[in-house]
């Protein structure tokens, strides 16, 4: 055994805290060490050189590099040692910047922890066995969950590549959150307008299963090999035969508030969510219905002329396979009721700002008319009220929901086009402009538009007749201001929506604090989870605008891609190592592990059923949980077994 | 009181079972306050049967210490059910064992015995020391115990010879049995442990130097860990060579491992017997440890264990919101 150790200066980055020459003497005299060298840059290419030289001339077959973190060069490394023949697991990274020179100011005190971290290193590393990845293969099929503009663009790009894909949509058409809008900032683009033909596209590709109305309701496997059970609901109307003649929709006799206005307008039991849904059929709400039995009611059969409607339609269990997942599960808005001072719910005209992009909508319940929810008037005075709920760790949410304070903007220079003699104030924190065109956009407003803009947060808002009394502090003037408004709207930030939390909970998806799903590097790896094969696209991993959206999205897609392209994958191969004669089989290894990946075993010890823990190598991501919970350490962590820890805490504590 | 007739008669109904392969209860022992296991294969076997309140022993040690040699080629396993008699804490014990796997609930039978907590021998033996005819011990309905040494009749409250740990037991009934001797007993408000008391207003110091005196004077004979019912892995961490976690010297850094990680092993899993403590040569105050453990495990966790073979095993329950204040 000769192990080469290299202790990288990273220019001043540990060089600067950390003394590298005597952290390279200190390693000499150790057993095994061949040779301890001092380089500038050794990720370098030169770098690399020096090592390979070493390996061909003094005969290395083993490597420490004391350098940055192993998430940034470990790869880099490992396959040098993997070109020149060694395994390259007996590759050891210390970490002396993110852990040592970086958070240390005192250049003693760091070289000394330094030479400790190299010192546990090395005994550690004489202790290595050489391991080999496993191989499994991979299905070219993709999961796409959840069918807004986020999930549309990800199926999109995948079947576009060639891979099969399915999109699941937990409503009846896919469109999302974006189908609601009528205009986007800061272009003012129809919405549907263009959001649309990418649902036709979706409802047309060869590539695309589009499965509406469904939901994934268990999710197993591992990357390559993910086996989805996925709910799919029944319509009660045969998409096949129904040709939208809508005879069926004015003989329903139930009447319910229609989701895709906000609730501001009324539907039937049987409807279309909106005119461009896809799949475009008409549904039966099953909650709504009187009974989906033809002997309660059977209106919408009976005036049904192709005959499309079918009481005894089933819900449909789909099982699938596939190699990668997309998450694209969205965010629903804050629910404002939780505001009191906003007194939304009891105050009569205080809407959403969701509300009021339908108001504003030429397809929404007023057909592009303003008027308020309550009465009808048009309103002359709007209130547009930024960052309810939002930027208020006290009681709300912590975070800036990014999009808020451009909606606002568009909805109050919407408003001033379609009421000419209408007032419209924001009252804002602080106005966000960071995009591409958007601070052209708030400009444009506040001078071309006349929409008033007041720097100050709404201390309440009182019912004053039909009116609403706002009261609120200007803070630039640092006067109070009360204001009467026909109309307040509250901009409401954006949460994970339900699917999202239900989704990170099935697929043990680690969350933010705020519920977000949590990306697997908040740089490097935006799209990623810490799930290999699991993708995330659009905001269920926080609130983005529909450009970013749609750029994560096919980043997903292009991710996913990466997967979906190979024969087989190597899985890692520093995971959990059962051994069988200690395990007694106790099972506290299977219920512990958190990527369900150890099951126990019946095995026959001289004649007699044993139980004992097997690990599914393809699924065990090595986190070490289970060596943790066993009890006499019958489960080890290949790379991490406990005489090699043993080993390395005896180097950190014996000085 | 246990009526020791319907014991016998229930146990040799057990025994004669075609199913049955043995049922381990308790005999008078061979001196002095000691009682023994007895293993009964025959009717004939369970006449030596007796429960009194010297009957502390945990007898869910024996369904698993059971040696099981090899099998022939073409012999068939012996699946026939082992009987046992057990108090609340010992039946606990057996839902722990089940849990954890150790044991399956259909390969045993279970006699249950509602408790009126069990006689401390380490305080009878001080009170009646060097005593080597067997006694015989009845409790009273006025909480006494009436104990019949020779011709002697001696009257002592019960509180004066009670263990510790059965002062503050809140499952004196068997969760888990087939067949119940008597009425269930009624559980009252129970004390604090008495090891626990002001133990959050001692000094850390404090605490530690206690601990030390104590294993200190450990001898590493691991009669506690024998005597334990839930001490039962393949093989003990404490005889492993590769990774040696624990030096065999007898010294207080290694003693202190063994007591510490022993007590570790068992937080989420002792059902407060008592036993370690009482077989303990070295009178080392070990339930105060458990003890401690249980109240955290408790507190932290709302666990308890041993009370429902359905539930999971509380090291089996990750949750990523488990508290975690210990972490620095």
């Amino acid at each position: 055994m000769k192990i080469g150790v290299y202790i990288c200066e990273c220019g001043s980055n540990i060089a600067g805290t950390v003394d590298t020459e005597k952290v390279a003497q200190s390693a000499e005299p150790l057993p095994k060490v061949a040779v301890s060298r001092v380089y500038r840059y050794a990720c370098s290419e030169p770098g690399q050189n020096l090592i390979t030289q070493d390996i061909e001339e003094l005969g290395l077959d083993r490597v420490i590099v004391a350098a940055c973190s192993p998430s940034m060069h470990e790869p880099t490394f490992r396959a040098l040692l993997r070109e020149k023949g060694l395994n390259p697991y007996l590759l050891e990274m210390v970490n002396i910047r993110e852990q040592c020179s970086w958070v240390h100011s005192d250049k003693d005190q760091a070289t000394d922890k330094a030479i400790s971290l190299l010192t546990s290193a090395i005994l550690r590393n004489t202790l290595m066995k050489p391991l080999t990845p496993k191989k499994v293969g991979v299905i070219n099929k993709a999961l796409v969950i959840g069918g807004g503009i986020a999930g549309i663009q990800s199926a999109l790009d995948l079947a576009e590549v060639g891979y099969q894909t399915y999109l699941v949509e937990k409503t009846p058409s896919i469109g999302g959150k974006m189908a609601q809008l009528d205009k986007t900032f800061p272009t003012l683009d129809c919405s549907a307008c263009i959001l649309s033909p990418k649902m036709v596209d979706v409802g047309r590709h060869p590539n695309i299963t589009l499965l509406a109305n469904s939901e994934v309701i268990e999710v197993d496997g591992y990357v390559g090999n993910f086996n989805v059970k996925i709910r799919k609901k029944a319509t009660y109307v045969d998409p096949v035969k129904c040709t939208l003649c809508d005879e069926c929709v004015p003989v329903c006799p139930v009447i319910v508030h229609d989701e895709y206005n906000a609730d501001l307008s009324p539907r039937r039991a049987i409807y279309i969510p909106f005119p461009q849904a896809v799949p475009a059929t008409y549904i039966i709400d099953e909650e709504a219905c009187l009974g989906i039995d033809p002997l309660i009611c059977a209106k919408c059969r009976d005036v049904c002329g192709p005959d499309a409607i079918d009481f005894d339609m089933k819900p449909e269990i789909i099982e699938e396979e596939f190699g990668a997942i997309i998450v694209a599960t969205g965010y629903e808005p804050y629910p404002i009721e939780n505001i009191g001072e906003y007194g939304y719910g009891t105050i009569h005209n205080v809407i959403s700002g969701l509300e009021f992009e339908r108001i504003i909508s030429a397809s929404g319940p007023t057909d592009g008319v303003v008027r308020r929810p309550s009465d009808g008037k048009v309103p002359k005075t709007v209130v547009f009220i930024h960052c309810a709920g939002s930027r208020d760790p006290a009681k709300h949410l912590p975070y800036c929901s990014k999009v808020c304070c451009m909606y606002s903007t568009k909805h109050a220079l919407q408003y001033r086009h379609l009421v000419h003699d209408g007032t419209a104030v924001n009252f804002y924190i602080d106005i966000r402009t960071a995009g591409k065109d958007f601070e052209e956009f708030y400009q444009r407003a506040a001078e071309e538009d006349g929409v008033i803009y007041i720097k100050g947060k709404v201390s309440e808002l009182i019912e004053d007749g039909d009116q609403v009394l706002v009261r609120g502090v200007n803070t630039l003037t640092s006067e109070t201001v009360e204001m009467h408004a026909d109309l307040v709207v509250l901009a409401t930030g954006l949460i994970p929506s339900e699917g999202t939390r239900q989704i990170a909970k099935m697929l043990k998806l680690p969350v933010d604090s705020t519920g977000f799903i949590r990306e697997a590097h908040p740089k490097l790896k935006p799209v990623d989870t810490v799930i290999s094969g699991v993708f995330l696209a659009g905001t269920a991993s926080g609130p983005k605008d529909i450009p970013e959206t749609v750029s994560h999205a096919s980043g997903a897609a292009s991710r996913a891609s990466t997967i979906l392209a190979q024969k087989e994958l190597e899985i890692e191969a520093t995971i959990a190592n059962v051994n069988e004669i200690l395990c007694r089989g106790c099972g506290m290894c299977v219920d512990s592990c958190p990527y369900s990946a150890i099951e126990l075993v019946a095995k026959n010890s001289f004649g007699h059923t044993i139980k004992v823990a097997s690990v599914n190598e393809a699924l065990c991501k090595g986190c070490g949980t289970c060596s943790a919970t066993c009890l006499n350490g019958a489960i080890n962590h290949l790379g991490y077994t406990d005489s090699q820890i043993l080993a390395q805490i005896q180097a950190l504590g014996g000085k | 009181m246990v009526d020791q007739k319907q014991l016998i008669k229930t146990a040799k109904e057990i025994v004669s079972r075609e199913d049955v392969k043995y049922i381990v209860g308790y005999k008078q022992g061979t001196y002095g306050f000691v009682t023994s296991p007895a293993f009964a294969y025959t009717p004939e076997d369970v006449e030596s049967f007796i429960y009194n309140p010297l009957c502390k022993k945990n007898l869910a040690v024996y369904p698993i210490l059971e040696e099981k040699l090899p099998l022939k080629r073409g012999e068939e396993e012996d699946k026939r059910k082992i009987g046992l008699v057990v108090k609340g804490c010992d039946s606990r014990a057996l839902v722990q064992i089940i849990q954890e796997k150790g044991l399956v609930r259909e390969d045993l039978v279970i006699i249950g015995i509602p408790c009126k907590g069990v006689i401390d021998l380490k305080k009878i033996e001080k009170r009646f020391p060097n005593q080597t005819e067997v006694v015989d011990v009845e409790e009273n309905d006025n909480s006494e115990y009436i104990i019949k040494i020779g011709d002697t009749v001696h009257t002592i409250p019960k509180e004066e010879l009670l263990s510790e740990v059965c002062k503050s037991c809140e499952f004196p009934n068997p969760p888990l049995y087939d067949f119940l001797m008597g009425e269930e007993v009624e559980v009252r408000e129970k004390e604090v442990y008495s090891g626990l008391r002001g133990l959050d207003e001692t000094p850390i110091e404090e605490r530690w130097a206690y601990w030390e005196k104590h294993f200190q004077n450990c001898i590493r004979c691991y009669a506690c860990r024998e005597a334990c019912p839930l001490c039962y892995c393949k093989t003990c961490m404490a005889d492993m060579l590769d990774p040696q976690w624990i030096r065999r010297s007898v010294n207080l850094s290694e003693n202190t491992a063994w007591n510490i990680m022993r007590a570790f092993h068992l937080a989420g899993r002792c059902i407060s017997c008592g036993e370690c403590e009482s077989v303990c040569p070295a009178n080392i105050p070990l339930m105060e440890l458990n003890k401690k453990l249980e109240k955290d495990v408790k507190e932290m966790f709302k666990y308890t264990a041993g009370l429902d073979t359905e539930e999971k095993t509380l090291f089996g329950t990750f949750n990523p919101d488990d508290p975690n204040e210990f972490i620095m």
